[in-house]
């Protein structure tokens, strides 16, 4: 598809919930399935704004003529979640967080930040709006070399997870409301869909690069906003996969292309067949006004520093540590601090260190369902490193470790290498009708992992 | 100049100027956001369109409905957002209500008066006063009911203040408020208006009365008592809650079903309805006693009209020597002598559920001797508040007027009732 002769627009929407506390109350920022300790009945109604204009979203909504339950947890939930009580003054450390990715994001940041009360009457927020704010606006991010515009950096409450819904009522799960969320919005300046992934996958990384957003399934969502000189705006949400964005808004292009009658704006959504369902009408601009029971923030930018973000630490590891790009990757996104483990152990490779940290556990897990921690075993990374113990027998090891058992370090010494040579003399004479290979086994099973199989290998080579 | 509601540009960012206190300057942008700047240079782009004011008028009545009248006297019962300005503003024209609440043109008609628009903190006797003349007003009207909106923190003083001066009730009268203010999406607002006026028209209640939530959902409303009802949470919904009394009735909002509690309420008076004002520059005291009181506290009531104690446990002050440390305790009691000398002194109890009783105790034996009056009742401390106002205002005797109920404000006896 020739997406220029298209005039195709696309922007993005990038939603991402904050680790911490919740941003208007102290519950904690848990997300929870079992039985919920109490629920309550509510209903919304759409309040009319001047010349009893609704909104066509929050019409839309209330033609609906729902009530909605909402499921509570005595420990996680409280009256700011039930709409039984006013917001407590924001979270900081939330608002800290925002700073530093407006400051990534080279946003302007006002000069106070004003919380806004947005309409929201599907009944995803108890008290009838989601209390949102500009942070920053008007900064960019670069993608290729190439400047896409974002147009805003905003904090503001995640909604309540829905559980049910039916004709007459929805059921909602009260745990996740109130979680603070940075809403990334990019100007209409991507280009193509694969540009469009590209944009999303940067946000992304640049967002975990703060270490301050929480991780796992759910935690970011991608909204992608599309429009074609033929056709008109609109917003998918839902994507499940980044991998996904081409197809579907390739699709997205092609639905419009051959649709007879022009639906015009709307909200659709990414279903897993790569194609798109009506999900609602756009929400307009004129569906907010000020959350009064919050003053205005003063803003303290005293803290924010330039943070090395992941790509760029990744790329310092390759060349400072000669790690490839896989193993540079695999340390900097376990947010272990290597380079200090590097300088403990200088006798052992940085690739090994990571090796060892990252994927053997993986593999003992794997091959004899136990799990170890290296790092709380730190002795067996020093006793590699003063070369008393051998690397073949790091395993052995961890896998006793793993199972509790007690671990005898002296049983795994390394021998001194004349002692090695004299024993494997031993072995040969003892062995003269044995073929090459059967030796070197019979002198691995004698060591028994005290011995670097190379070191083996080598002497006998010579005696042989 | 630019003025409020002008579109203006400051630094890179266009908006819409907004109210804005100090040196910090707010302009709504239009993707809703509002946007604020320290020290900002505002550029003129446009002059704001002049709108033209609605004009409101009253409705047509359907003379198969019972008629309404709706005294408006604080709180937000009706409001409106301006999504252009993010302005919230009260509505009071009955055309206005009916669009913010249109299912009421199926249960009555409406007429609505305002009478102060005003934080409840900031209410005086002189309110009292024009409350209960607009209620005599509306009634000389021939209104089959009448429901006065207010703020919530004071709701129940009021409450109590027009139970007394509104004698033999004619029509049923309900407090209404709202906890969540109504220019959110989920204000308790509609549902406490909704059911005070079909209550009025499905019941032969003849009393005044507060109308709320019954618990957080959004299922039933309570009918309570205007004399023994106290707002008992900052913010909850169902923060009314009945004080040593059951609820009149529970109204449920979806089928509009009423279902008695308590039928201990007045019926509609057939006899000629009597408004016995509050006399406006009263000064009534509310003292709390509390540990390691001072005497002198109690100097600030020396020119007072009459003061309510708020004692602790059965009634109780702090009014005995028992060691070194207890002098002040002497000095209390000889305090409280002096005032009961001049001017009604009458104790309740910071415990609010309950009954006084001076008689337990040594302490509360030589705080009735000391004067202090309203022994074995059990009013809350705000209505005995408004009943000592009352009463002096109408120079009815106290100490034989305040043990005796008047408006149900006093139980004769307590049920196994409490925190309900």
């Amino acid at each position: 598809m020739d997406y220029k002769k298209l005039g195709f627009k696309c922007g993005i929407e990038i939603h991402q919930q904050i680790e911490g506390k919740k941003l208007f109350c102290n519950c904690p920022t848990e997300i929870r399935k079992d039985e919920p300790d109490y629920s309550f009945r509510r209903e919304l109604r759409a309040s009319a704004g001047e010349s009893g204009k609704v909104d066509k979203a929050a019409a839309f909504e209330q033609q609906k003529k729902k009530y909605f339950i909402y499921r509570g947890y005595d420990e996680t939930t409280c009256l700011v979640e039930q709409d039984e009580a006013p917001p407590r003054p924001v979270n900081k450390d939330a608002l800290q967080a925002t700073l530093q990715l407006c400051s990534m994001l080279n946003c302007k940041i006002a000069d106070k930040v004003i919380f806004m009360r947005k309409v929201v009457v599907d009944g995803s927020n108890v008290c009838g709006f989601q209390r949102t704010s500009l942070v920053g606006s008007d900064g960019y991010v670069e993608i290729n070399g190439r400047k896409i515009g974002v147009e805003s950096v905003c904090l503001e409450e995640e909604a309540c997870q829905v559980i049910e819904r039916n004709e007459d009522r929805d059921i909602y799960n009260l745990s996740r409301l109130g979680i603070p969320l940075i809403e990334i919005a990019t100007a209409p300046d991507i280009q193509s869909p694969e540009e469009c992934q590209e944009t999303a996958a940067k946000l992304g990384m640049l967002l975990r690069s703060t270490g301050k957003m929480k991780r796992g399934i759910g935690s970011i969502r991608q909204d992608v906003n599309v429009s074609i000189k033929e056709g008109y705006r609109v917003e998918i949400k839902g994507f499940q996969d980044l991998r996904s964005i081409p197809k579907i808004v390739e699709y997205e292009i092609n639905r419009q292309l051959k649709e007879k009658k022009k639906q015009g704006p709307h909200v659709r959504k990414a279903e897993p067949d790569m194609t798109t369902s009506f999900l609602r009408p756009m929400p307009g601009a004129s569906r907010m006004y000020p959350e009064t029971d919050i003053s205005l923030v003063d803003i303290d930018l005293s803290n924010i520093e330039k943070i090395e973000t992941i790509e760029e630490k990744q790329k310092r590891y390759e060349k400072d540590y000669k790690l490839n790009k896989d193993f540079a990757f695999l340390a900097v996104k376990s947010g272990i601090d290597f380079p200090v483990l590097f300088t403990k152990y200088k006798n052992l490779e940085p690739k090994f260190i990571v090796n060892t940290v990252i994927n053997l556990p993986k593999k003992i897990k794997k091959i004899h369902n136990v799990e170890v921690d290296i790092l709380k075993n730190e002795f067996v990374l020093e006793a590699l490193n003063e070369n008393k113990i051998n690397v073949s027998s790091v395993e052995d090891i961890l896998v006793k470790l793993g199972k509790g058992e007690k671990v005898m370090l002296d049983d795994y010494s390394t021998l001194p290498i004349e002692e090695v040579e004299k024993e494997i003399k031993q072995i040969v004479s003892e062995n003269k009708n044995l073929q090459f290979g059967a030796l070197m086994g019979k002198c691995m099973q004698h060591f028994k992992g005290k011995v670097d199989g190379k070191i083996v290998n080598e002497i006998l080579k010579k005696l042989t | 100049m630019a003025e409020i509601g002008d579109l203006v540009k400051i630094n890179d960012y266009e908006g819409i100027l907004m109210p804005s206190d100090g040196k910090i300057t707010i302009i709504k942008l239009s993707s809703g956001y509002n946007m604020a700047f320290k020290n900002a240079k505002i550029n003129l782009i446009k002059k704001k369109e002049e709108v033209k004011k609605e004009k409101h008028g009253t409705i047509k009545k359907n003379p198969k409905l019972k008629n309404i009248s709706i005294l408006h006297c604080g709180g937000t019962v009706a409001s409106k957002v301006d999504y252009k300005t993010g302005g919230v503003t009260a509505q009071f024209a009955p055309d206005e209500l009916l669009q913010l609440f249109p299912e009421i043109k199926d249960i009555a008609n409406i007429e609505s008066k305002l009478i102060a628009q005003m934080m409840s903190e900031n209410m005086r006797f002189t309110h009292y006063n024009l409350i209960a003349k607009a209620i005599e007003e509306e009634i000389k009207k021939g209104v089959d009911g009448i429901i006065v909106t207010h703020g919530t923190d004071t709701l129940h003083y009021t409450s109590a203040a027009l139970a007394f001066m509104l004698e033999n009730l004619p029509i049923p009268v309900l407090l209404v408020g709202s906890q969540r203010s109504s220019d959110r999406g989920s204000s308790d607002a509609a549902m406490n208006l909704i059911s005070a006026i079909s209550f009025i028209t499905n019941s032969d209640f003849g009393d005044v009365a507060i109308c709320m939530h019954a618990g957080t959902n959004d299922d039933d409303c309570l009918v309570l008592s205007a004399t023994k009802t106290r707002k008992m949470h900052t913010s909850r919904r169902d923060a009314f809650r009945p004080i040593n009394i059951k609820p009149y009735a529970r109204i449920n909002y979806t089928t509009k079903e009423i279902t008695y509690l308590n039928n201990n309420f007045k019926k509609r008076s057939n006899t000629k309805l009597k408004v016995m004002p509050f006399k406006e520059d009263l000064k009534i005291g509310l003292f709390k006693s509390h540990t390691n009181l001072y005497a002198e506290e109690l100097d600030v009531y020396k020119n007072f009209d009459g003061l309510v104690v708020e004692g602790t446990g059965l009634g109780q002050l702090p009014n005995s020597v028992v060691d070194n440390s207890t002098e002040e305790s002497g000095k209390i009691i000889e305090k409280i002598e002096e005032l009961t000398k001049k001017i009604p002194v009458v104790m309740t109890s910071q415990c609010v559920y309950g009954r006084i009783d001076m008689n337990v105790y040594s302490e509360g034996r030589i705080n009735m001797g000391a004067g202090i009056i309203g022994n074995n009742l059990d009013m809350t401390p705000e209505t005995a508040f408004i009943k000592l106002a009352w009463l002096l205002s109408n120079k009815l005797d106290v100490k034989e007027y305040f043990p005796k109920n008047l408006r149900g404000e006093i139980s004769e006896r307590i049920e196994n009732i409490f925190l309900i």
